[in-house]
């Protein structure tokens, strides 16, 4: 008998829950609703002391960061995100593989002077000086932004929180340009964006994320070798 | 801990009692500035580093409002708005409450700012001094000892810059950069090879630029390639950049002698009596040589407030990270418990108020102090 039960969020729905079950069945714990609070609780088939709780994807990362839970299934966009690299209180455990997406930085196409980040700060001081306000940057990353612009050396710019349709901000006329998540690129050409060269942020998929006190823990290196060789 | 003790409110209202005497003695007015201020105008002159720190509201219009991060914007819109003459001089000295989300553990998310702003001096060393003076006496008076001031000087940087051949978009671009060392580093790297910049995916729509007139070429470029004009920025706007990237190619490239002297001067550090050799060092250029008399009329200045500069502290690198300053750039530090801690800061910024709506430039200087923390030194 283990001494406190551990717990693993799942995302409750949609493919990134689907593509959590099917990899974790080949593993050989599945995922199995159980108690009464049926439907947002569950357990592992043969693995005690880790419970599951089903949860909306966009809180794992948070109650990850707050201690909630001790293990969770998430995009590394949003583990990024909620956790600055400063924080060891949590990290990366086991990629994946699925889900995979960038978060890039995108520029309007016709924008034909801006490569790269560099010339992004340069913008930056060229459009406050002719239209007196900054540069806007539409996005739901708002710490991944503030990082990436911080350590190329970009400043001038405001941010404007985005939490849907990102991607339609510039045309829009809501922001100038964008730091959003995308699988093909398909929706930024739509929107006539362009990635800039040294844009990427992040080459994010799906992540186990563990709090840094369970990892060495034996049920925790149970699962992560089991899913391993799962992949 | 959810508000101060009878106690603890008693003893700051003291001390900071006894700082603002040191003000208003000196015939500062003392004003009490907005706290709720208009967002745009901290968050459209502040990095994203203090927007991403200020707290930031909306009113039932939809007006984005914010709490003071600072007071000195504040003040300059008290006197924007009550000065009959914004360029006439006037001496203003404040107490009141800045509001910041905390960057570190243990810094608070509201204290009290303490400080002095004076306007449309006209014996610019002479006002700069005093408010050194002011600061320093000041903080005596709430029971400090022991300071350890440190100073930076915009001017000088600016003279050198300007005082070398080279584009006036590449000084541009220096002095924008100079506030972030690895940015500027990049920069002066790039200007002694400018030739050698590799291509990238617009080097093509740079060289569609030769030979033509900027703005139809890329507006020609732009309707060639299907390209809906999105945001405001202008193709004017797009043009110039591009035929900037263009006439930088073919560039005469920095010296490298000149390079040597922006990073002897950058190198430049020790008490600010000493500095001046290593300063008339540097190569003499009209620019220059009066940022120099300035930097040592300064000086006597100082002695001339009773002061001893010999035991300040001069880094040519120093100020690199408050933006909106324009010459002189000071700090004040205290020995603390663990390392030493800042308590005031403050300097010359004679943009600001053009920037916030003057309708001209109109000189300006002054300090801040963190009152809190003089408390915290003191406890």
């Amino acid at each position: 008998m283990t001494a406190t039960t551990l717990t693993l969020g799942i995302p409750s729905k949609g493919r990134l829950m689907e593509a959590t079950a099917a990899l974790f069945a080949k593993a050989g714990h599945g995922l199995e609703r159980v108690g009464n609070d049926r439907g947002y609780r569950g357990r592992l088939s043969g693995l005690d002391g880790i419970e599951v709780a089903f949860l909306s994807a966009s809180e794992i990362a948070g109650q990850l960061r707050e201690g909630k839970i001790a293990l969770g299934v998430t995009g590394e966009d949003l583990l990024r995100e909620n956790i600055p690299p400063t924080d060891d209180c949590a990290d990366v455990a086991l990629r994946l593989g699925f889900g995979p997406a960038n978060v890039v930085v995108a520029v309007p196409e016709c924008w034909l002077d801006v490569a790269a980040m560099a010339d992004l700060e340069e913008v930056a001081e060229q459009f406050y000086r002719s239209h007196g306000r900054r540069i806007r940057v539409a996005t739901k990353y708002v710490h991944l932004t503030r990082r990436w612009f911080a350590a190329h050396g970009v400043t001038g710019y405001r941010i404007v929180d985005s939490s849907g349709a990102t991607e339609g901000a510039p045309a829009a006329g809501l922001a100038e340009l964008i730091v959003d998540i995308t699988t093909t690129g398909s929706t930024l050409k739509a929107n006539h964006l362009r990635i800039l060269e040294d844009g990427v942020i992040l080459e994010s998929c799906a992540v186990l994320a563990a709090r840094r006190e369970v990892l060495s823990e034996a049920r925790v290196q149970v699962l992560i070798r089991a899913l391993s060789k799962a992949l | 801990m959810a508000g101060r003790s009878s106690a603890e409110r008693e003893a700051l209202a003291r001390q900071n009692a006894a700082i603002m005497a040191v003000f208003e003695r000196a015939g500062f007015d003392h004003i009490a500035p907005d706290i709720i201020q208009p967002a745009d105008i901290f968050l459209e002159r502040s990095g994203e580093d203090i927007r991403a720190r200020t707290f930031v509201f909306s009113d039932p219009d939809g007006n984005e409002l914010c709490l003071r991060p600072d007071l000195t914007v504040p003040a300059c819109r008290y006197h924007l708005s009550h000065a009959g003459d914004v360029s006439a001089e006037a001496r203003y000295c404040y107490l009141g409450t800045a509001f910041r989300f905390p960057d570190e553990l243990l810094s608070p998310q509201e204290f009290n700012q303490a400080g002095i702003e004076w306007f449309g001096d006209s014996d610019p060393v002479g006002a700069e001094a005093r408010v050194m003076k002011l600061t320093i006496a000041a903080l005596e008076a709430a029971g400090l000892a022991r300071l350890k001031v440190t100073m930076g000087d915009l001017g000088l940087f600016n003279a050198l810059i300007n005082s070398m051949d080279m584009p006036d978009r590449w000084r541009r671009r220096l002095k924008h950069q100079f506030w972030r060392p690895a940015a500027f580093r990049a920069l002066l790297e790039r200007f002694t090879r400018p030739s050698a910049v590799k291509r990238t995916a617009i080097s093509a729509h740079v060289d569609a630029m030769a030979g033509k007139d900027p703005e139809q070429a890329a507006g020609a470029l732009i309707s060639e390639l299907g390209l809906p004009h999105v945001t405001d920025r202008s193709v004017a706007e797009i043009a110039a950049r591009l035929s900037e990237k263009l006439a930088d190619r073919s560039e005469a490239p920095l010296a490298a002698d000149m390079v040597r002297v922006i990073e002897t001067y950058l190198a430049i550090e020790g008490s600010v009596t000493d500095v001046v050799a290593d300063l008339a060092r540097l190569p003499s250029s009209p620019a220059l040589d009066g940022a120099r008399r300035w930097f040592e009329a300064r000086i006597e200045a100082l002695e001339d407030q009773g002061l001893n500069p010999r035991r300040f502290h001069f880094s040519a690198n120093f100020g690199r990270e408050l933006e909106y300053y324009t010459g002189l750039v000071f700090q004040i530090e205290v020995e603390a418990r663990n390392a030493p801690l800042v308590v005031a800061g403050g300097g010359r910024y004679n943009d600001l108020l053009l920037d916030l709506g003057a309708p001209r430039r109109v000189p300006a200087v002054g300090c801040a102090i963190h009152t809190e923390r003089v408390k915290a030194v003191l406890a």
